[in-house]
């Protein structure tokens, strides 16, 4: 695990005041998203899907700062959209600093290495890059060749610098898990903190319907990904979270953990689905008809969610307020996940000959079942 | 989420190889007739899912260009209502159910043609004829 220790320590007391306290539900990552304007035009992406006058409306800080207030949550992530697109950014990066947040600004990072000199480096905030995979692989993804070498420049440039870095990458169907290990060597050898991931989740406004892992694939193809991991990888996610997604571990979606607050208002339920809005986290904790949602409820709409803004958190809660859950971190951390059913399947994975661009015509569902 | 969704049992959950997407609707244009309550509560439902502006004509003749975000479903119209955001104005604004008359998908789909195969073409088109630096670019704003 790639997360500084005044972090964990920041997280970890958070979550065992909650537990003395006997909170049931609290947030531990605020999604805050400033605004739905970006500089791609992404085919799979159902985030920036709106009408012009939606798209010029953003958040100000103090309407940012007054969401981070309110629902008390540890750690913010700013998605989007693209955050560096918002011309008071910088004001809300310092806004929750001073405020002591663990920030997480996600970026495309096309505009990184520009704005980079407006930004002090803190232990406090972290660009996270999205980058999914290596260069054809994102530049596909995100429909721009080319987006990938003005990231990479971007990384190099603010790891320079002193700030905290991370990649954080979403993959579809048709994932090549060797390709995936690649990209791992590439991005630790740029010095960037640690990586993120997590499988797409087939929310109905992405355009793209086509490209969606139910739970045993994405199972399948994780186990071949994280087992057998290389030393040099670092992972800045919960070690429990992504042995959920290799399929050692089950969670219960909690979207509150993890609530998206916009230029709407607090998402109902959760980051990916788009079910209404609440006014404050108060009263979206409160009104949401929480038993309608995760697996339990057998909701459609759920069933092939993997995804961390439902389930890192629960994750996170067992790491840190149990003795079990923090010696399964411990042992997540450093374990290599050793795992030759694992081999075998990125042997069958591995493509033939010359690679095309991507491989979305031959999806990952040639790995055989795991054995978990 | 209504009684008559198909629902999963955990073990085919975890079984998925394939996860079903949803069915995009064609739904730019559309004018919806509004014979009941019922037909203004599902007209509105898909409204909130519309990825582009619908036209509100309400019962004392007003017409609002609106996106739709929010649809608070109460027992009756009167105490249900819908938020939304004008192109002209900064701030939230709300209506109720029952104050509605007619509602106009008016608005272009912003979803409409960006499926992954749309792009795939593109592409494909775009590298036959030696094009360099292809890419989607955002639509302007303005």
């Amino acid at each position: 695990m790639a997360i500084p220790i005044s972090q964990m320590w920041t997280v970890s007391t958070y979550v065992l005041k909650k537990k003395l306290t006997g909170t049931k539900r609290y947030p531990l990552v605020l999604m805050l998203e400033p605004l739905f304007r970006c500089n791609l035009a992404c085919a799979g992406c159902g985030k920036v899907q709106y009408p012009p006058h939606i798209l010029k409306k953003q958040l100000t800080p103090e309407e940012c700062f007054a969401a981070v207030d309110e629902c008390g949550a540890p750690m913010v992530s700013i998605p989007g959209g693209e955050p560096l697109l918002h011309p008071q950014i910088v004001e809300i990066v310092k806004g929750l600093i001073a405020r002591k947040k663990y920030i997480y600004l996600c970026t495309n990072a096309l505009e990184l290495k520009r704005r980079l000199p407006e930004f002090t480096p803190s232990k406090y905030l972290t660009f996270s890059v999205h980058l999914d995979g290596q260069r054809e692989h994102h530049d596909y993804a995100v429909c721009r060749e080319g987006g990938y070498d003005i990231a990479v420049e971007g990384i190099k440039e603010a790891v320079k610098r002193g700030f905290r870095v991370t990649t954080n990458a979403t993959f579809f169907d048709g994932t090549d898990p060797n390709s995936v290990r690649s990209f791992f060597d590439e991005v630790m050898g740029m010095g960037v903190e640690g990586v993120v991931l997590s499988p797409g989740y087939s929310y109905d406004k992405a355009p793209d319907q086509n490209r969606f892992m139910g739970r045993a694939r994405v199972r399948r193809l994780f186990r071949a990904i994280l087992s057998n991991r290389k030393p040099t990888w670092r992972f800045n996610m919960s070690p429990l979270f992504l042995e959920f997604l290799m399929g050692d571990r089950d969670y219960d979606c909690i979207p509150w953990g993890m609530p998206a607050f916009n230029i709407f208002g607090w998402q109902r339920p959760c980051y990916l689905l788009q079910e209404g809005y609440a006014n404050s986290y108060k009263e979206l904790l409160e009104s949401t008809k929480w038993e309608d949602y995760g697996v339990p409820s057998g909701n459609p709409k759920c069933a092939n969610c993997m995804v961390s803004c439902g389930y890192e958190a629960p994750a996170v809660i067992e790491g840190f307020g149990s003795w079990k859950g923090f010696l399964g971190m411990i042992r997540g951390t450093f374990s290599r996940y050793p795992d030759k059913h694992a081999l075998d399947m990125l042997s069958e994975a591995a493509p033939h000959g010359s690679t095309p661009l991507v491989q979305i015509e031959s999806p990952a569902s040639d790995l055989e079942e795991t054995h978990v | 989420m209504t009684a008559e969704v198909l629902k999963y049992t955990r073990e085919e959950v975890e079984a998925l190889e394939l996860a079903p997407g949803a069915e995009h609707e064609r739904l730019e244009g559309w004018v919806p007739e509004l014979a009941s309550d019922e037909d203004l509560r599902q007209a509105l439902d898909k409204a909130l899912d519309y990825r582009g502006d619908v036209t509100l004509t309400l019962k004392n003749g007003e017409r609002i260009e609106a996106y739709i975000f929010n649809c608070q479903s109460g027992p009756t119209l009167a105490e249900s209502f819908l938020q939304y955001f004008t192109p002209s104005a900064p701030e939230k604004r709300k209506v109720s159910y029952s104050d509605i008359a007619r509602v106009e998908f008016s608005g272009k789909d912003r979803a409409a043609g960006k499926h992954w195969e749309d792009w795939v073409k593109a592409y494909n088109e775009k590298k036959a004829a030696g094009e360099k630096n292809i890419a989607l670019v955002p639509e302007a704003l303005d």
